[in-house]
């Protein structure tokens, strides 16, 4: 075998070893969750096994169902992202393009923001939440996850509205439309992509989010993330149900993550090309 | 020619007022578009910036009411002298150090091997991805249960198999310790490797072409030329992942609670636990300034070797 040949098999080897570390836990936890408690503790692990829809019927509609659950990690997280966007568009939107005294500053308080630990925020929210009655709600827990998701947000929209050529808005201004006419009929057409990006990270963003909501949440509102500890304790672990409620939690931010496979790069990175970044 | 050939006679304005009116037309929509924003930033961030400073001069123990009242920096001379929060420092930067340089290294050294591949990238492009989107509080409760429970936890299973024996994964403290680190290195290394590749992939092909012709050999190419080229994705990557691991949160949360004893509390989980399971929301306080400290510093030193070369 020729010095090349054996190169190349090593470099297949090692490769598919890590391809097969980073896909396996994921691919467990799949697996796992279509086993009864029996299989999943079987020694040694089983790779064939008659599988069951039995863990999913019982976290969905069993006495512990997690659909509730479920339905608030979806409300926390639609909420922030409409919110979310609604502010960030046009703020980005003039931080791209606008010219106003300050603007550097505004751009490096937008970053700045991100410095902040996360338990440094929830301390004090804790504390004024609790005051005024919103420990548990939706409103309290969706304000706090601005912090992180409007700078994210503004600054990946940032990049986008400024690769719009300024000769649209100069058109759009000499045919007589207003700045507001202008921003909303022909730039944000324009930024439509972007935006579509921007809502798929801050919703990720949003459904992920663990210290917040562990903190925040209560019987009312509670998302996945955290309800997931109801299937965990020290008197004993329901692993098949464990395992499919984690299937759960992951699904929708997997598509998510598979649908904006191209944009990946660009929004885990996003800011840290000026500055900071986070998570 | 008198001034007014010049003036706008529709408008009755000069051209020089003319510019001057757009501009200010231009700041008064800024601000109208920026204000929304900027006010929820406001109170999301700096406000409860300021009130933590301020929570931090305070003794605030939710279980001791009667106790809590203004006390200055005692809080934090009492965290001077605090063996937890000195030790739990160090384990943040141990945890830090060795979570960046892991992802870095094996990133870096798989974007090489795969950039090299005629045939799989797109597996890997894949692959890569699903870890990354995944809630750090999910992959905890995967790795806790379904890889590093005793006997059947495949990482388990695997050690039995190798003749190491059955090991206490997150009972152990140094198996703990290195039990988080192995799992956010897992989590995040496909970060390192997707900005690496993407990188990689957009460096100029000609000068690898002359070294070629020159005939540099791989080593020399990848010290000389490859190393150099991607410094600042390197180094980008190096700031945005050491941000995170300081403030990782939920994925230790969810193994070990910061456990056994205190073997893998960073920082941020002892401000975190300080303030939410001892209820003493004053000292938790002054650790998360601490912990800010720290962030700032330790940014301000890398963004100091980024300006470097």
């Amino acid at each position: 075998m020729s010095a090349k040949r054996i190169r190349i098999i090593a470099l297949v080897t090692v490769s598919s070893l890590f391809l097969l570390a980073w896909a396996f836990p994921i691919f467990w936890s799949v697996l796992n969750s279509f086993k009864t408690d029996k299989d999943v503790l079987a020694y040694p692990p089983k790779l064939i096994f008659s599988p069951t829809l039995d863990a999913y019927r019982d976290v969905l509609f069993g006495s512990s169902s997690i659909l509730p659950n479920l339905m608030s990690s979806i409300v926390i997280s639609v909420g922030t992202t409409i919110i979310t966007m609604v502010l960030a568009v046009p703020a980005a939107y003039a931080l791209a393009r606008l010219r106003f005294p300050g603007k550097k500053f505004a751009g490096f308080y937008v970053l700045a923001t991100q410095m902040l630990p996360p338990v440094g925020i929830i301390i004090p929210y804790f504390l004024v939440l609790r005051n005024i009655g919103w420990i548990d709600t939706y409103q309290g827990i969706i304000l706090i996850y601005l912090s992180f998701s409007l700078p994210f947000a503004i600054w990946l929209l940032v990049s986008y509205f400024e690769d719009i050529p300024f000769e649209m808005e100069e058109a759009a201004y000499l045919d007589g439309a207003s700045r507001w006419r202008t921003l909303w009929r022909i730039i944000i057409p324009q930024v439509q992509g972007g935006i579509s990006v921007t809502v798929v990270f801050v919703f990720l963003n949003a459904w992920n989010e663990f210290l917040f909501a562990v903190v925040l949440s209560g019987n009312t509102v509670r998302p996945v993330t955290v309800a997931m500890f109801n299937f965990i304790s020290v008197e004993q672990t329901l692993w098949a149900k464990l395992a499919a409620v984690s299937v759960l939690a992951m699904l929708p931010v997997v598509v998510l993550g598979v649908i904006a496979q191209k944009h990946i790069v660009k929004g885990l990175t996003v800011g840290a090309v000026k500055g900071g970044g986070r998570r | 020619m008198d001034a007014a050939a010049g003036t706008d006679p529709a408008t009755g304005i000069a051209p020089s007022d003319f510019s001057r009116v757009l501009a200010q037309r231009e700041r008064r929509f800024a601000a109208a578009l920026l204000a929304p924003a900027f006010a929820a930033l406001l109170v999301t961030t700096t406000f409860p910036l300021i009130f933590l400073v301020w929570t931090s001069t305070f003794r605030m123990d939710l279980a001791m009411p009667f106790t809590n009242g203004f006390v200055g920096f005692e809080n934090y001379r009492i965290l001077l002298t605090d063996q937890r929060f000195w030790s739990s420092l160090v384990t943040s930067l141990v945890y830090t150090g060795s979570t960046v340089a892991l992802q870095v290294a094996i990133g870096l050294a798989l974007a090489l091997l795969v950039m090299d591949m005629k045939r799989g990238q797109g597996w890997f492009r894949l692959i890569a991805i699903l870890p990354v989107v995944l809630s750090p509080a999910v992959v905890g409760m995967i790795w806790r249960t379904f890889m590093l429970a005793p006997d059947f936890g495949i990482v388990d299973f695997l050690a039995i198999n190798a003749g190491l024996g059955s090991k206490n994964w997150l009972g152990d403290p140094l198996l703990a310790l290195i039990s988080v680190i192995v799992i956010h290195t897992w989590q995040w290394t496909p970060f390192a490797f997707m900005v690496l590749l993407a990188s990689l992939a957009s460096l100029p092909e000609d000068i690898y072409e002359a070294a070629r012709l020159d005939r540099a050999s791989a080593w020399q190419r990848f010290r000389r030329i490859t190393l150099p080229l991607l410094r600042p994705a390197i180094v980008m990557v190096v700031i945005m992942r050491t941000m995170v691991a300081l403030t990782a949160f939920a994925a230790i949360f969810t193994v070990t609670s910061g456990g056994p004893g205190t073997a893998t509390e960073i920082l941020n989980l002892y401000a975190y636990r300080k303030s939410f399971t001892e209820l003493s929301i004053g000292y938790g306080a002054a650790l998360a300034v601490a912990l800010l400290v720290v962030t700032i510093l330790i940014s301000a030193i890398l963004f100091a070797l980024r300006r470097a070369k």
